[in-house]
């Protein structure tokens, strides 16, 4: 079969002995800094992304992906030990996850994340392999007008998926793409909104309007509250999850691996989604439900299965149709164009080496979590025990060495620091950064395909809806964003988000 | 005589910061052509975002007035000016640069931008203890240099005056 030879080759290219060093210093140096209290993937990607950049494209993708799984396997690590989520999706991990730490069973929490992750990464895996071929097929038959249509329903997923106001989300996202346009124009040339300032000729670096937003942003709304974190001062205790413990856990780990894939799946960040969904479900199915939130193994497997399943399936839209669902696969994106790889379905056909390389180190890279962390998880608490005033200037500085060695400019790093004023103020006026970044992401290939669709319609937004799939988008995306204003389902969301 | 009150000072803020931003972008593309549907001009797109990111801002402002919404944060001044003066100052002095009236400041490389953003930004902190900061600061830049600069060989000036490079 098609798919066994592809993985076949894959392995091939991933288990050889660079490939494998670098998977493991990716996913080491991912949890490393992923552990940090308040950096959240995003900006440990973005800080990490030039250490890739002497390396061959195959390995520095892999080595990515590596650092991706390792931050968000840092932040779980956080989450359950210090009650500080390093990001959205980890929220829930800290609600029975640290209950359990404060029982003394930090261990089998840890464990049974660990072995929910590791179960949740193989079937995403081998749901990724299995529909690469058929969406990239798929994907051929897109055109401008699908693909305008398509980022638009993603964009409306993001608005819905996002805490607090629909009218902010929105916001968010518009101004996103406003962002986008900054830059020289594609078609005709023309400098747009620069200011006559050179830097901005090509366009905001996405690295740093997202390490201004969710690293420089971050480190001072945390130096607001004074110091209260908790770490865990019992027992990490064992490991390994009991026979009844993992008995427990074993339905909830499946049921959450689906329910992650197939939200990963979505355009628009629909992996953030997989932990809420699964928390509430075994929620809803347990026999007695107010164990739930005093430290039951079940809110701790279903979620950080659904976690992993996501973060790994969200790399389906990336790599068969090139656009990328969610921030952390933007800076995918980059770094991908940084090695000149561009995503899309060419790749599969064209650098079969390098897809089905990066799809086999997944599943390396979650075993390797698995055995690493576990040993390792000493060493986390005692860097987690460093004070946070000695954390940040070190975070800091990691944050400007990281922007500067992007593209060697120190022009970057100042502007760095002006999207931190720009992403304070987005904090304090309550409004939540995630869609802007997904709405930028999204702007110049929107933009791009909007563009191209109305030239061959000559100027008709009919061509949207009269093309069947294009059509066919769009009412999903209008369905969605019905649904999320209707006045019930938005109190329902509101409860989901605050749980 | 009543004072108007605002029922959610947060919206009412952040519709003004909408409608500024909206504003501020249609001016800065105001050079742009709009082109025609069938031809898109550069300017299209920004302005229209602009026009939409602006009428969003005057909805919420609208809301504001009627509908109860959380009060306004307080904004911590110093971490907000210590942590970007950190970053600043590391972006101008680690290649050096020339500021307005003649003025310039030396490459000083990150054997000395890496101390500077991390004693500066310390100063955000009211839990700051100085020798802590020092030793930290000094051990964390002698790590970064040693991981960036020599075990990947990233071209970051380390210390331009002394060592040439």
């Amino acid at each position: 079969m098609d798919l066994f030879s592809n993985l076949a080759l894959g392995f091939g290219v991933a288990l050889s002995l660079k490939n494998l060093a670098l998977c493991f210093t990716g996913c080491f140096i991912g949890t490393l800094i992923g552990v940090l209290p308040g950096v959240g993937p995003i900006a440990t990607i973005a800080m990490l992304l030039p250490i890739t950049f002497g390396i061959d494209p195959v390995g520095a993708l892999i080595m990515l992906a590596g650092i991706y799984y390792g931050a968000q396997y840092g932040g779980s690590t956080t989450a359950i030990l210090v009650n500080i989520p390093g990001e959205a999706t980890s929220v829930v991990t800290t609600l029975d996850g640290h209950q359990m730490a404060k029982q003394g069973r930090a261990g089998v929490a840890l464990g049974i994340s660990a072995i929910g992750s590791f179960i949740a990464g193989s079937v995403a895996t081998i749901l990724i392999a299995a529909l690469g071929a058929p969406l990239t097929r798929m994907a051929l038959l897109f055109g401008p007008a699908e693909y305008f249509s398509l980022m638009v329903m993603g964009l409306c997923f993001a608005v819905v998926l996002a805490r607090g106001s629909i009218l902010k989300a929105i916001a968010m996202i518009l101004l996103g793409l406003l962002f986008s346009t900054i830059g020289t124009d594609l078609e005709t040339g023309q400098e747009r909104m620069t200011f006559g300032f050179a830097p901005l000729s090509d366009g905001l670096d996405f690295a740093v309007l997202a390490m201004g937003i969710f690293g420089f942003a971050e480190v001072i709304k945390n130096l607001e509250n004074p110091e209260t974190r908790d770490v865990v001062r019992q027992k990490v205790g064992r490991l390994l999850p009991n026979l009844a413990e993992m008995k427990q856990s074993a339905l909830p780990i499946v049921r959450g691996t689906f329910l992650g894939s197939a939200l990963g799946i979505l355009p628009g960040n629909g992996a953030v989604l997989g932990p809420f969904a699964s928390y509430t479900l075994e929620k809803k199915l347990a026999k007695d439900s107010s164990r739930f939130g005093r430290g039951a193994i079940e809110g701790v497997a279903g979620p950080e299965s659904a976690n992993n399943a996501g973060a790994q399936t969200s790399f389906i839209p990336l790599l068969t149709l090139g656009i990328p669902p969610n921030a952390v696969m933007a800076l995918m994106v980059g770094a991908m164009t940084i090695h000149g790889v561009i995503p899309g379905p060419q790749v599969m056909t064209k650098n079969p080496q390098l897809f089905w390389g990066m799809i086999a180190s997944m599943w390396i890279g979650n075993l390797m979590l698995l055995i690493i962390n576990l040993p390792l998880i000493g060493l986390w608490v005692k860097l987690l025990k460093v004070p946070y005033r000695l954390m940040f200037p070190a975070i800091l500085l990691f944050c400007c060495i990281g922007i500067y060695s992007i593209n060697n400019s120190p022009v970057d790093v100042a502007m760095t620091a002006f999207f931190g004023l720009f992403g304070y103020a987005l904090i304090k006026f309550g409004f939540e950064p995630a869609p802007l970044l997904l709405g930028y992401v999204l702007g110049r290939l929107l933009e791009e395909k909007m563009r191209q669709a109305l030239i061959i319609s000559r100027g008709s937004f009919m061509t949207f809806v009269e093309r069947p799939i294009s059509a066919g988008l769009l009412a999903v995306a209008v369905v969605v964003l019905v649904v999320a204003l209707l006045p019930s389902i938005s109190k329902k969301r509101n409860v989901v988000f605050t749980e | 005589m009543i004072r108007p009150r605002i029922a959610a000072p947060q919206d009412f803020a952040g519709g003004l910061f909408l409608i500024a931003i909206g504003l501020g972008a249609l001016w800065a593309s105001s050079g742009l052509g709009m082109g025609t549907l069938r031809a898109m001009g550069p300017g299209m797109l920004p302005k229209s975002l602009a026009v939409m990111v602006a009428g969003l801002g005057v909805l919420l402002l609208i809301t504001s007035i009627r509908v109860e919404g959380p009060a306004l944060d307080r904004w911590s001044l110093r971490g907000l000016i210590f942590v970007l003066l950190g970053a600043f100052l590391f972006a101008l002095t680690i290649r050096g640069s020339n500021l307005p009236f003649g003025f310039t400041l030396p490459a000083i490389g990150l054997i000395a931008a890496g101390p500077l953003v991390a004693i500066v930004s310390a100063f955000a902190s009211p839990e700051t203890k100085w020798t802590e900061v020092l030793l930290f600061a000094a051990f964390m830049t002698a790590l970064c240099a040693g991981i960036f600069k020599y075990a990947l060989g990233l071209p970051i000036p380390l210390a331009p005056w002394l060592l040439g490079y």
